[in-house]
């Protein structure tokens, strides 16, 4: 979702809206009059926050660069601009928040890399009814497994026991996850050295392939994990205040 | 230009404050009071009466008196509550449309009714500023602050409320970043904190991240109808069951003035049960009630009835903490704000829940005020030591096909906040698409809230699905929503026709704006008149409270004669039966009348309390 914004090759240039003069694409204020430049079709956030095209984002200097732009872009500091003004302090800041929450996520991160990359768009895959391969044999055991705690819900079994199964048939899929999680973090590291050794455009290529395969299978899994939630939720017995201890 | 202040609208008091020589201060009346009561009364004449004096008038003219109107706010008709049943003014309007209150013979829109103290506010900022000596005195702008989760309607009505006013609404701020702004200002150091804000008809928890300066909130949730209010009505309804027999129907003028006083009790009651194991709520009798009315409630029976209110406000807060990825125990600091938050079991509550005393060194009535006035303050001066970072508190999307939302801007998207989705049509050679903004967290448009109808025309005919239709959604730093909508390969950009679900148009605003000042109040006698009642009412209040103490009889045996407490029952049943009086002079002579009979009391009262404090027990806990 957050990373739906526009996805289009930057230009090179902006024009200046107050002075004319122009402006490198990744500028924020124009170097001849320094004041705020229009946001233009900017679609690169890593370029935008000042960081290297790399999937290894210190979370402290993500923060800190986003707080560090706020007090440029902010609204608040354009009260008395102009229009112009005002209208660039809004498209700016509204884009820096888009990509402060899309950098934040590890995976929105890559799906964000794979789209500036000119990857085809993972979300658009998602929902196909077509499982990935690698987890075939996961999710038909999955089904069978539900089908059996469905059918033993209606037929009026005992619910905590049932949740029990249900815990347990998780057990495979978190299991998986938790492969991918570390596969996806490989693949970052993998890509990250690619990007310091210089390594060629065609090579990355093969990385990016597998970051988007890893992603597909991580949200299908993640959808799986979800339907289990549901179930859970359905028996009624699932723990509604967990994490917060009632006086 | 004129001066700029920072105004919070609550639901049952609002205040102004300003920044003077860099701090942040309430503008109090010459009683020393900060708190404008959020009621508003209509005179026979016409006049119209905001704050105390209009507060006095809910028991003698309560069929033309509004308060909570902050509850109906960017509200439909068809959203009304079902608490309208228990409020002595008519809550009406036309079927899908914006809700209208009814005083006397005369409606108004809540917009309106919560301008005029608006109204109030800017009046007595501007006098303040007169006193000062200042040339310049008119205030034109203001930042206004506005529960965390107020939907786009509400937050819309209350800057036309502002407009209505006169004031040029410079920013609408949430109350519980405001007060973390006040907060900060104490304190500059980093950490994470939770605002637990629970005031007269609304609450909210924010969570936010402090560092260099910038308050970064991290997630909002909340609860528009919940408040101080609610656990006003459960009081009364125990005092209404008691009574219940004795009663004539709803809206019965007499009924309705005694519902007012059955109020006005229950409140005082409530705030007691803050400081003492046990009160007594009483009613004096009148022609809906042949006998006086008494019952003692202790703390204990106060906290089972209101428990659940309270519990309601759990679900919240674990989801806020859910969405900013926290568990309770990672919180740094929490923050205490709206005046329901003195209720012990409610500060027993938080503390339960994160693990640690909530703070409250701030007056937890004023701190919102203070936050406002900051936030204009670095508006109007462009300071950068401080930075607010709000979020928008719920999803905003369209309806699809199917009756489904498709979000567009997702709830705690920092803001300002942009999102855009492409979209097509659903029949062949279709010109027209219907855009149906909506805002909820729920798949379902009927699970949601409408906020306006858009429609895109002049679409080129083409096959169904062939138009490619960009949806851009725009929030500003206000949290308030713009729209805009064009197809693509046409480039067809409609100047799109705005229909706020529940709202003003700008023609009605523009309208409202000219008729206020029809009913504008500027007799200078007719305020200091009312100076005087409030002033009186200071003096009645605080005897009240004194010679309602569990403790009196132990305090005042052995130190004050019969002969003086005879005097002061006296002093005070003389000054209540001249407040009507249009005479100052006369209410003037009786204040100080029962503030000579009362100073012994005073001087007791006080000597115990510093004796208690010297002896290490607070006076609280007498």
């Amino acid at each position: 979702m957050t990373s739906n914004s526009i996805h289009v090759q930057p230009v090179s240039t902006l024009e200046c809206r107050s002075c004319g003069a122009g402006a490198p694409v990744d500028e924020h204020f124009c170097p001849q009059c320094s004041r705020i430049l229009a946001l233009g079709r900017h679609g690169d956030y890593f370029a935008f926050l000042g960081l290297p095209r790399k999937l290894t984002i210190e979370s402290t200097d993500l923060e800190r660069r986003f707080r560090e732009l706020s007090r440029k872009f902010h609204p608040d500091y354009f009260y008395n601009a102009s229009p112009t003004e005002r209208l660039a302090s809004l498209e700016r800041s509204s884009y820096l928040n888009d990509a402060y929450r899309t950098l934040k996520n590890p995976a929105t991160r890559i799906e964000h890399l794979l789209a500036i990359e000119g990857m085809p768009p993972v979300k658009s895959e998602e929902g196909a009814a077509k499982v990935p391969p690698g987890l075939l044999e996961e999710v038909f055991e999955l089904n069978e497994q539900l089908d059996e705690i469905r059918d033993a819900r209606e037929s009026g079994a005992d619910r905590s026991g049932l949740a029990a199964r249900l815990q347990s048939a998780r057990t495979p899929i978190d299991a998986k996850r938790d492969e991918h999680e570390r596969q996806l973090a490989a693949l970052a590291a993998q890509w990250d050295a690619q990007i310091d050794s210089g390594t060629a455009a065609e090579a990355r290529r093969a990385t990016l392939d597998a970051l988007r395969e890893r992603l597909l299978e991580r949200n299908y899994i993640n959808n799986l994990l979800a339907s289990i939630e549901r179930e859970v939720a359905s028996l009624g017995i699932g723990d509604q205040e967990s994490g917060i201890r009632r006086g | 230009m004129g001066k700029v202040v920072g105004i919070d609208l609550g639901t049952t008091n609002s205040l102004v404050a300003y920044v003077r020589d860099g701090a942040p201060q309430v503008i109090r009346d010459a009683s020393g009071d900060g708190l404008v009561p959020s009621v508003v009364s209509l005179g026979d004449d016409g006049t119209i009466f905001v704050g105390r004096e209009a507060q006095r008038r809910l028991l003698t003219a309560p069929g033309r008196t509004a308060y909570s109107v902050k509850r109906f706010m960017g509200r439909g008709v068809d959203d009304v509550p079902d608490e309208a049943a228990l409020l002595p003014f008519r809550v009406g309007g036309e079927a899908g449309g914006v809700v209208r209150i009814g005083l006397g013979t005369s409606e108004f829109t809540p917009p309106e009714l919560s301008a005029f103290v608006l109204r109030e506010l800017k009046q007595r900022a501007e006098d303040h500023f007169r006193d000062q000596g200042e040339f310049d005195y008119e205030v034109d702008r203001a930042v206004i602050t506005v529960p965390a989760y107020f939907n786009d309607a509400q937050r819309t009505a209350t800057r036309d409320a502002g407009r209505i006013a006169g004031l040029e609404v410079l920013r609408i701020i949430s109350e519980p970043t405001a007060a973390s702004l006040a907060y900060g200002l104490e304190k500059r150091d980093r950490g994470l904190i939770a605002v637990y804000d629970l005031g007269g008809g609304t609450f909210d928890i924010s969570i936010l991240r402090v560092e260099d300066g910038v308050f970064h909130t991290l997630a909002t949730n909340g609860d528009t109808h919940l408040g101080g209010d609610d656990i006003d009505r459960v009081l009364m309804e125990l005092v209404l069951r008691d009574i219940e027999s004795r009663s004539a129907g709803p809206k019965d003028p007499a009924y309705t003035a005694l519902i007012q006083a059955i109020r006005k009790s229950a409140i005082q009651a409530k705030w007691d049960l803050s400081d003492h194991e046990e009160t007594e709520i009483h009613v004096e009798s009148s022609a809906a009630l042949p006998n006086r009315y008494r019952r003692r409630i202790t703390r204990a029976e106060f906290e089972a009835l209101i428990r659940p209110l309270v519990d309601r406000t759990l679900g919240p807060v674990k989801q806020a903490l859910t969405d900013a990825a926290l568990e309770p125990r990672e919180i740094d600091e929490v923050v205490l704000v709206g005046g329901s938050t003195r209720i012990p079991l409610v500060r027993r509550l938080v503390a339960d829940v994160f693990g640690r005393t909530p703070h409250s060194d701030l007056n937890p009535d004023e701190v919102v005020a203070l936050g406002a006035a900051v936030q204009a303050d670095i508006l109007i001066t462009g300071r950068r030591e401080m930075l607010l970072l709000d979020v928008t508190p719920l999803s905003l999307g369209i309806e699809t096909i199917g009756g489904v939302v498709s979000k567009i801007i997702m709830r705690n998207s920092t803001i300002p906040a942009s999102g855009r989705e492409m979209y097509t049509t659903s029949v062949d050679n279709q010109t027209a698409v219907d855009i149906h903004v909506m805002q909820g967290e729920r798949e379902l448009v009927a699970d949601c809230r409408s906020l306006a109808h858009f429609k895109l025309r002049g679409i080129p005919p083409m096959p169904a699905g062939l138009p490619r239709i960009e949806v851009r959604f725009q929030i500003d730093a206000n949290g308030i929503l713009s729209v805009g909508a064009r197809e693509l390969r046409t480039g067809i950009e409609q100047a799109i026709e705005v229909k706020p679900s529940y709202g003003l148009t700008d023609h009605e605003v523009e309208r409202m704006l000219l008729d206020s000042f029809e009913h504008a109040a500027a007799d200078f006698d007719a305020r200091l008149l009312i100076e005087t009642r409030n002033e009186a009412e200071t003096v009645i209040n605080a005897t009240e409270k004194s010679l309602r103490r569990p403790d009196f009889d132990a305090i005042t045996t052995g130190e004050l004669t019969a002969a003086e407490i005879e005097r002061i029952h006296t002093a005070l049943a003389e000054l209540k039966h001249v407040m009507t009086s249009a005479e100052r002079d006369v209410i003037h002579a009786k204040t100080d009348a029962l503030n000579h009979a009362t100073r012994h009391l005073a001087e007791v009262v006080m000597n115990r309390s510093v004796r208690e404090a010297l002896a290490g027990k607070n006076v609280q806990d007498v």
